[in-house]
């Protein structure tokens, strides 16, 4: 690794202002897992890193009923799994943070930093898309919004600018009627990295049992998590049946791209996508009926 | 630039002048003179270099040495008192949960960050913790029977 500067800002008006003076040539440094890996692999060489760890708006977990589950961008994955909180909120990110790298990572690695960088084989953000899960950034020039979705742009590559910095991740308050189911494959071990990871969200109608709204998020198959839009439509209006969650899943097989590698090939990664898409659309009716 | 720090490591207090870039793996190995903790993979998988930072496994090959200031670091060497094994260190032992060697300190510290957090962990609650713990010689059951043992005992 080459050497750089250690900054270590209190304030993120602090932090973005280093950003800005090193003109992209300063890296955010929280948990370090990213970073270092590929700073140690030379694919990173900053001249600064902005350790944000002392910043202390950026940290922990509350609960707004206006607003919904406000996760500063710190939290580790650890914390989050912990959480009880968030157990009680959204149990879904408990249950998948279980499964995110090891223990070690999850120590050390935040929700913010898992999002800013842009790794295309995640669990997160699927999870986070399909719960319409907005990320607050702050730069030098003030604060904005996005919905996660718009975070991602390609391999590795978000639409935050050089000098800004995930505050927060919020996901808004569960609507009735709702369900949501994650699901993950792994081709080797357990701790590695997701050969296929699928959120889905169902919102059921008020009074009747079709699908008012859908959500099917697709990750590791493509350069960033995506929704299947096509398959979302497929199950709106209908009621949910076995057979229309594996037409959903047929659909949302041709609606990535997933590349041979070593967790799988193109053709097995996407038999994969649709049979969790249809297992995930049934587990998370099931949780809308209460039955999860 | 170098930057001076302090951490307690194994209950004593050191420090250091360090350069941003070094690991903590490097620190507590080539300054500090404590080589249990092993690089392996260098990418945070296999857990040669677990390191208990606060009481909590971390990689110490990915964990730049700066970042450790102020903190609590244990290390393998840390585990024995008075001349006597930790019991998870005799357990290791008396189960054969080892051949090479080269993996142990880490599974014995994740063990001890297990066994601070719960103190009856079920096999499943063993083996999901230390699923990033790798054993290249594939002591697994035995690594497991001997933390049971020992948790059975607390």
């Amino acid at each position: 690794m080459k050497n750089f500067d250690y900054l270590e800002p209190t304030t993120v008006a602090e932090a973005c202002s280093l950003l800005q003076r090193h003109a992209g040539e300063a890296k955010v440094f929280a948990g370090g897992t990213h970073v270092t890996i590929l700073m140690k692999q030379g694919l990173f060489e900053p001249k600064a890193l902005v350790n944000i760890k002392n910043i202390q708006d950026l940290k922990g977990v509350r609960y707004d009923s206006a607003e919904g589950l406000i996760i500063g961008a710190l939290t580790t994955h650890r914390e989050l799994e912990t959480s009880a909180l968030v157990k009680e909120k959204f149990p879904i990110l408990c249950e998948a943070e279980r499964e995110v790298a090891n223990i070690r990572v999850r120590n050390m690695g935040t929700v913010g930093g898992n999002l800013a960088s842009g790794e295309p084989l995640t669990d997160l953000s699927q999870i986070f898309i399909a719960l319409d899960g907005e990320a607050r950034i702050v730069g030098p020039n003030g604060a904005r919004t996005i919905a996660v979705e718009e975070l991602f742009r390609d391999f590795y590559t978000t639409s935050l600018a050089e000098d800004e910095i995930i505050t927060h991740v919020v996901a808004p308050p569960c609507r009735p009627r709702s369900g949501i189911e994650y699901m993950r494959f792994s081709s080797s071990s357990v701790v590695d990295k997701p050969s296929v990871g699928v959120a889905v969200r169902l919102t059921l109608e008020e009074r009747k049992d079709s699908i008012e709204n859908a959500r099917i998020v697709l990750g590791c198959v493509g350069p960033t998590p995506v929704r299947a839009r096509k398959a979302e439509e497929a199950l709106t209006g209908k009621n949910v049946s076995a057979e229309l969650a594996a037409e959903a899943g047929k659909i949302a097989a041709q609606e990535c791209k997933p590349t041979d590698d070593l967790r799988g090939s193109e053709q097995y990664k996407r038999a994969i996508v649709g049979t969790l898409v249809k297992r995930a659309a049934l587990k998370a009716y099931e949780r809308v009926l209460g039955n999860g | 630039m170098k930057k001076a720090i302090s951490l307690k490591v194994n209950g004593l207090e050191r420090s250091a002048e360090v350069e941003p870039r070094l690991t903590l793996l490097d620190l507590v190995r080539e300054q500090f003179g404590l080589t249990g903790a092993k690089l392996g993979c260098d990418i945070q998988v296999c857990g040669a270099c677990t390191l208990l930072l606060d009481g909590k496994p971390v990689s110490a090959c990915s964990f730049l040495a700066v970042d450790a200031d102020g903190c609590e670091v244990l290390t393998v060497e840390g585990l024995s008192a008075n001349g006597k094994l930790h019991p998870l260190q005799d357990a290791f032992m008396e189960f054969g949960a080892l051949q090479c060697g080269y993996c142990t300190s880490g599974f014995i510290l994740s063990a001890k960050a297990l066994l601070d957090e719960c103190v009856q962990p079920s096999e499943q609650q063993i083996r999901d913790y230390l699923a990033g713990n790798f054993c290249r010689c594939g002591c697994y059951q035995e690594i497991v029977q001997a933390i049971k043992n020992v948790a059975g005992k607390s």
